[in-house]
């Protein structure tokens, strides 16, 4: 005789997301930098920063920081990011 | 504009005549604060009963708004603010907003955001012009935040074709019931378990829907009930789902009595589990038990308390990790990527030794009274050991402790972690010979833990470019830095075996407002 048993799972579809367009150049593109204020981001991002602007001819580097890595983003800091409308945004995830 | 001040008088709402005194609240349909203040008002329309003294005004279209009460079990006198004109009458900024009417239109009071303070000042004052009693709404330590700011009002949302993104479900009360499967006649049912990622990697009891039953029926909860959500998927810890992984665990059904208010606590935002179910740090929750209930249920709480010698323990412990990887997500490699992990992944529970302890219990650290049920979590690294079989003074037992508290994080980082220090039984005993209450342990070990300054001599490690930030004391005619933010970053507990002169110290993750903060929970 077969067994039924209870599925223990989460059984909601898994949203489907895909990645935006990659960018064709980033010469000209206006980038922000998202520090998750894990420490050493900034060290890290200055030197992505210098490096966009110097070696990939980024127009305007814009600086974004979380209050703390241990939790999401606050909507605050993602409508900064929003309105400043830049082409795309590197987020600095950990150490 | 600002919100109506109190005193004058309101606008009309479409379809609304009042006729008394009326709580009325405004809210859409995608916005989460709204979500949580509605769970709150409808339970305060029911205590009150017939007519329209709570209404709930939705900036949004019906079948959206009845989809939203569907999924909240909620059956609260609903209007339409379709053109939104009330909305910008009342002054909206954010939603949820709540006013209180008098019959005349009169704005005696009102609040936006969801506030569990406002929520019972306004509820307390409905419920005082209609002269029945206070309800008991909103109350600290139900597994809901205290506060969550609202979200923009629906008419002064910006004009765009954007789609926004799907938000969590984070405060519905039900789900849909958990799927059945037939396992096809010739399966293996644990291997078909474990080939079906239902497991951690050690063998599970299958989840039949008779042993599922059984524990659902121990809860006393409805299959749907949602008892929390389950960061970071925020999956929806229904009592069937709840049910079915205690069964995997090898619950008896009476655990269920622990494990529910246990998820509800693990899922309080202020204990943070969705960064710690993601985090390359060591921490895992642990769950301490306070209580009779320890007796009833046969907890764990003297020898071997960290490991393997009781059921309730081992298998609550199994249960709430199970939980955090079926229903939220964590599982190792994917959402957690924890470097060394912890031994507690299995399961990380103890019951405090109250029997042997010359002290009150820990929840009565967190406001629960010495003799209740409490599990209070506390997102920790594995015990470190403390040895001392020396002492026969308060002093210099605590002298053995400090510099394990002083290595914790890293030595040279202060004012970051917290601790929660098991004293061991004969440890107790030499601290209460010696006079010393808990709080003298605690101060005396706050005062005499730090690190010498001059371990800061300009090597650019961990802690030492926050120096400046420390505090500085001085221990034994040392110049130090003091490790503890504050004494009350050091909670004592005592539990352990009758013999060996041990304790047991345990470290946090990220703490405080910014981090993981301990929560405790009271139950029957």
């Amino acid at each position: 005789m077969s067994l039924t048993v209870v599925n223990p799972l989460d059984e909601r579809p898994l949203p489907e997301g895909s990645a935006p367009p990659r960018l064709a150049s980033v010469g000209g593109a206006r980038i922000a930098l998202l520090d998750i204020s894990k420490g050493g981001g900034e060290v890290f991002l200055d030197r992505v920063d210098a490096l966009l602007r110097e070696r990939y001819g980024v127009s305007e580097v814009l600086r974004f920081r979380k209050p703390t890595f241990a939790k999401p983003a606050p909507e605050a800091v993602l409508t900064d990011i929003r309105e400043a409308q830049p082409h795309a945004v590197i987020e600095a995830l950990a150490d | 504009m600002s919100m109506l001040a109190n005193g004058v008088t309101a606008p009309p709402v479409p379809g609304l005549t009042l006729s008394g005194p009326t709580l009325l609240a405004f809210f859409k349909t995608d916005c989460p604060a709204c979500h949580l203040a509605l769970r709150y008002l409808d339970g305060l329309s029911r205590s009150i009963g017939s007519g329209d003294r709570v209404v709930a005004v939705s900036q949004d279209e019906r079948a959206s708004t009845d989809e939203l009460m569907r999924s909240l079990g909620a059956d609260l006198s609903l209007r339409f603010d379709h053109d939104l004109a009330a909305s910008a009458g009342f002054g909206l900024e954010a939603v949820p907003a709540l006013f209180l009417l008098d019959e005349s239109g009169r704005v005696l009071a009102s609040s936006q955001g969801f506030d569990k303070a406002d929520l019972n000042r306004l509820g307390g004052e409905l419920a005082k012009l209609l002269e029945v009693p206070a309800p008991e709404l909103a109350r600290p330590g139900d597994g809901n935040p205290d506060f969550q700011p609202g979200c923009v009002s629906r008419h002064l949302e910006p004009e765009s074709d954007a789609v926004a993104a799907e938000i969590p479900d984070l405060y519905s009360r039900r789900a849909g019931r958990a799927s059945r499967i037939d396992l096809p006649a010739d399966a293996d049912a644990e291997e078909w378990c474990y080939e079906s990622g239902y497991a951690d990697p050690l063998p599970v009891v299958p989840p039949t829907v008779g042993r599922v039953e059984r524990m659902l029926a121990a809860s006393g909860l409805t299959p749907d009930e949602v008892v929390a959500h389950v960061p970071p998927n925020f999956g929806a810890a229904s009592a069937e789902k709840i049910a079915a992984n205690a069964v995997m665990a090898g619950c008896r059904p009476e655990y269920m009595r622990v494990l529910v208010p246990a998820v509800r606590a693990l899922c309080d935002e202020r204990l943070d589990i969705h960064g710690v179910q993601g985090t390359t740090h060591f921490a895992a929750p642990l769950a301490i038990v306070n209580g009779p209930v320890r007796l009833e249920l046969g907890f764990a709480c003297g020898s071997n308390v960290f490991s393997n010698a009781a059921r309730a323990n081992s298998t609550i412990g199994r249960a709430l990790q199970l939980i955090l990887r079926n229903l939220g997500g964590a599982a190792p490699g994917r959402i957690d990527m924890s470097t060394m992990g912890n031994p507690g992944r299995f399961s990380f529970v103890i019951g405090e030794n109250e029997e042997v302890s010359p002290w009150g219990p820990l929840a009565e650290d967190f406001g629960i009274a010495a003799g209740c049920n409490a599990v209070t979590f506390f997102c920790a690294e594995p015990p470190r050991p403390v040895s001392e079989h020396k002492a026969r003074e308060p002093r210099v037992l605590l002298r053995a402790i400090c510099p394990v508290l002083a290595n914790l994080w890293s030595y040279r980082v202060c004012k970051r972690s917290e601790a929660v220090v098991v004293i061991g039984p004969e440890h107790a005993a030499t601290l209460d010979r010696g006079g010393f209450t808990k709080r003298d342990v605690v101060e005396f070990l706050f005062e005499n833990t730090g690190v010498p300054v001059s371990e800061y001599d300009g090597d650019g490690g961990e802690g030492t470019h926050e120096a400046g930030y420390y505090d500085e004391c001085v221990i034994r005619g040392m110049r130090c830095y003091r490790k503890f933010r504050r004494p009350e970053s050091i909670r004592v507990m005592v539990a352990g075996g009758p013999a060996g002169k041990f304790s047991a110290v345990l470290g946090s993750w990220a703490t405080g407002p910014r981090g993981s903060q301990m929560v405790s929970y009271q139950f029957e």
